[in-house]
């Protein structure tokens, strides 16, 4: 939507739209993208423009955007945005997603989770230092130190560690153990048999242990959770590039509409460069789109009046088209893809992680033994305060904080390296079946291939020169944006093209020097073409011809060339004894043609969404663990139901949210290294988790014989943690000068795909 | 000694009125973007 088609703001003052965007505080938030600010002098002149009639202004120069909450009876949204237009800042306002809003909420209340943990932890250790040194205060001054403990704890343990008891409460409420539940329990016997003590005046307190274990708790999922959300802020901002309006044509002529007020039989206009805002009928002769979003296939389509054009494409024409609205909203068939996508991973295979496993046998002990060494204390005629000693000093020395950080800290680590090597990980869980996989299913086209056209040979066919008739067929696409165009772009033609035209279906003609010329498919030709049988051969190029008013003059062969990182890939597949498998849309030649060069014996060609979906569950059936690579939303079921998914991010915003791993830098070159890191990820979780439970193995005993005392209990569960972090953050050495990265199995993985990256 | 009496209490009282400013200022979105502040250095080049 530029500044252009938008000049009628009157819209944004329509309460329909505004419904949608997010209330506060008697206010509506909104927040809007302004493409014309480059600098610090544009972001100050944004907030002088706005600063006297909006409240919570925040300009966010890094990503050029502007966030305000303004009051709809006061102030005109509409006023406003004319004001950032008029000052070239080009605002366009971004679609509210309720889920983005919920996000932030969540990730701010972690952090001040965490905060407020890490506060209270250091505090309560200020106040208990007399007791670490053996300090006896006078009783009075001592008693005053307690409650002070007991006060500063409170919201440390409490509000901070709230997640763990409702998380545990969830667990029990569906009969499973999971690690909240020892860390729960720990944290209310810790809590509340010290709040016991001090009121009583008397016995030692273990505020200390339960702040600074909520504290490093916290730390470590905040930790986890800031590296997922760096890997997702991305592509939420994709999301929000889509219109808020439409161009209805009404009884006044062409009026700017909330998408959301649009209604089954309205007649829509939509620009050139534009998307379209709702499924419809189209009321033009012909029109071109490019329906890349929900096809994944880069072509672009040639409709006839009366077929269904689709929301989310783009109006990719020279001219603008009209459209009777069929399906708005809900309705449209990107929604429904996207509903299919939900299904899809609902029915997504659970990925158990060895900790998992571990974790329900581990907790059920940890409690058995807790219970049993109060019970033998208790036999052992030692009081109720003494046997609560014990219990406690089992549930503190052996609670499972190694054992809860041992995975996540390797998760996170790895996610952090490989999103220096390009691949940002948006569910961490696939990192571990990623270390597992024995097929890859690869879409081709965007995948395999690039997304666009090239030309790869040029036939002059009436005895001109090729430079010459590639030069006329440049000029003659000049300007246009479809793929075949685009083919074309990089050869320089100073030649001037006078009555431009593009027959939507057939081609474009235009007069160059006084001599008529005419590109485009040869069936469509207006001329009668004798072709040379060597042009009819099926080898999945696409075909045209340049023609002038009686004669063929060149065939061009365009192509869509095959990614020049892939058959290294493939070859690096296959020397891991990894199964390839092409599933395209595409027809069989072109399928046959990209396969043959990557030797991959398994295709399937002209595959619906449902039939790849198939496929997949087939291969899951025979027990093979699938890597699916693919782009758009016609992938993205297949990409849901994979057991790891991989995406190219120019693909649909839609199938990248969906996909596990999104491959940056428009490469496959990071797949092998993605799959060692995953390995290493795997390797450092299982030593973490040997180590976690060997610590508890050995001092389980100690705590239950009574030989464990707090301080020492603590401290030890303190240096088993940070051994597991230690050996997580090795996976993710430091980059070394020459920019190569330091690590293992890393260094091997590069070597053959640096060999081979030249050849093609 | 007595000054304890005080001091403590005091002290709790502070550490209650950090958190409170701790919680208004991260809900309030002051630590969103923690790693873009490097950024807001003037950038002559564009």
């Amino acid at each position: 939507m530029t500044a252009a088609s938008t000049a009628n703001w009157a819209a944004f003052d329509r309460p329909e739209l505004q419904a949608g965007f997010a209330q506060a505080q008697g206010g509506c938030e909104v927040r809007v993208a302004l493409d014309g600010m480059h600098c610090a002098n544009c972001s100050a002149r944004a907030e002088r423009l706005l600063a006297a009639d909006v409240s919570a202004l925040r300009v966010n120069l890094v990503a050029r955007d502007i966030s305000f909450r303004f009051r709809p009876a006061q102030v005109r949204l509409s006023a406003l945005l004319q004001r950032l237009d008029e000052a070239g800042l080009q605002p366009r306002v971004l679609a509210h997603e309720a889920s983005a809003t919920r996000a932030i909420a969540q990730r701010r209340r972690a952090f001040a989770r965490a905060g407020v943990a890490t506060l209270c932890a250091m505090q309560v250790m200020m106040l208990a230092w007399p007791s670490y040194f053996g300090v006896q205060p006078q009783p009075p001054i001592e008693q005053l130190l307690r409650i002070a403990q007991a006060l500063v704890a409170t919201p440390g343990v409490v509000w901070a560690g709230w997640p763990f008891f409702s998380d545990a409460v969830r667990a029990l409420k569906a009969r499973s153990l999971d690690m909240n539940v020892p860390v729960a329990l720990a944290l209310a016997v810790a809590y509340g048999a010290s709040l016991w003590r001090v009121a009583h005046g008397a016995g030692a307190l273990y505020f200390d242990t339960a702040t600074m274990f909520v504290c490093l708790l916290t730390l470590g999922r905040l930790l986890e959770g800031r590296t997922r959300a760096r890997a997702v802020a991305h592509l939420r901002a994709l999301s929000e590039r889509r219109a808020l309006t439409a161009q209805r044509l009404g009884t006044q002529g062409l009026e700017t509409v909330p998408i959301n007020t649009l209604a089954r039989g309205d007649i829509l206009v939509v620009a050139p460069g534009d998307a379209l805002p709702a499924d419809g009928e189209l009321l033009d002769a012909r029109a071109e789109l490019d329906e890349s979003l929900l096809s994944g296939e880069a072509q672009a389509q040639l409709r006839a009046r009366g077929h269904a054009l689709l929301a989310g494409s783009i109006n990719v024409g020279a001219a603008p088209l009209q459209l009777r609205v069929s399906h708005c909203g809900g309705d449209t068939r990107l929604a429904q893809i996207t509903q299919l996508l939900d299904l899809a991973q609902t029915q997504k295979p659970r990925l158990q992680q060895l900790s998992d496993r571990i974790a329900g046998h581990f907790v059920a002990a940890i409690l058995l033994f807790a219970v049993i060494g109060l019970l033998l204390a208790l036999a052992r005629g030692a009081g109720l305060d003494a046997a609560l000693n014990i219990a406690l000093a089992v549930l503190v020395a052996s609670c499972p904080c190694a054992l809860s950080l041992a995975v996540p800290a390797a998760l996170a680590a790895a996610t952090d390296r490989l999103a220096r090597a390009g691949v940002l990980v948006a569910n961490a869980a696939a990192l571990g079946a990623l270390a597992r996989i024995d097929t890859v299913l690869f879409d081709k086209t965007g995948t395999l291939t690039r997304p666009s056209m090239r030309l790869r040979r040029t036939r002059a066919l009436a005895g001109l020169d090729v430079n010459r008739c590639q030069q006329i067929a440049a000029a003659l696409e000049r300007g246009y944006r479809h793929p075949i165009a685009a083919a074309f772009a990089g050869i320089a033609s100073g030649l001037v093209v006078r009555e431009a035209e593009q027959i939507a279906g057939a081609g474009v003609q235009g007069l160059i020097d006084g001599q008529r010329y005419w590109l485009g498919a040869a069936e469509q030709a207006p001329v009668a073409l004798q072709l040379p049988r060597e042009f009819q051969i099926a080898d999945g190029c696409t075909r045209i011809m340049l023609c002038d008013t009686h004669r063929a003059l060149a065939c061009f062969e365009l192509e869509s060339p095959l990614r020049s990182e892939a058959p290294a890939l493939i070859d690096e597949l296959h020397r891991r004894d990894i199964n390839c498998e092409i599933l395209s849309g595409d027809s069989h030649d072109a399928v046959s043609a990209v396969a043959r060069l990557l030797k991959i014996d398994q295709r399937a060609a002209r595959q619906t969404p449902e039939q790849k979906l198939q496929r997949l569950q087939a291969l899951q059936a025979q027990g093979r663990r699938v890597l699916a690579v693919g782009d758009g939303i016609n992938d993205a079921p297949l990409l849901s139901a994979a057991d790891v998914s991989a995406a190219l991010p120019q693909g649909a915003a839609l199938a990248q949210q969906r996909a596990d791993l999104l491959l940056l830098g428009d490469s496959l070159t990071a797949l092998p290294l993605a799959m060692d890191i995953a390995k290493t990820c795997n390797r450092r979780i299982r030593e973490n988790l040997a180590w976690a439970l060997g610590y508890n193995l050995v001092v389980l005993p100690l705590a239950m014989s009574g030989a464990l005392s707090p301080w020492l209990a603590a401290a030890g569960m303190s240096v088993s943690s940070l051994l597991v972090v230690g050996n997580a953050l090795r996976l993710a050495p430091a980059a070394r000068k020459d920019g190569s990265i330091v690590g293992e199995s890393v260094a091997v993985a590069k070597k053959p795909l640096g060999r081979l990256a030249g050849n093609v | 000694m007595a000054s304890l009496y005080l001091l403590i209490p005091l002290g709790v009282c502070v550490v209650f009125a950090a958190i409170a400013a701790f919680v208004w200022a991260s809900s309030n979105g002051q630590f969103d973007e923690i790693a873009a502040q490097a950024d807001r250095l003037p950038d002559d080049e564009r």
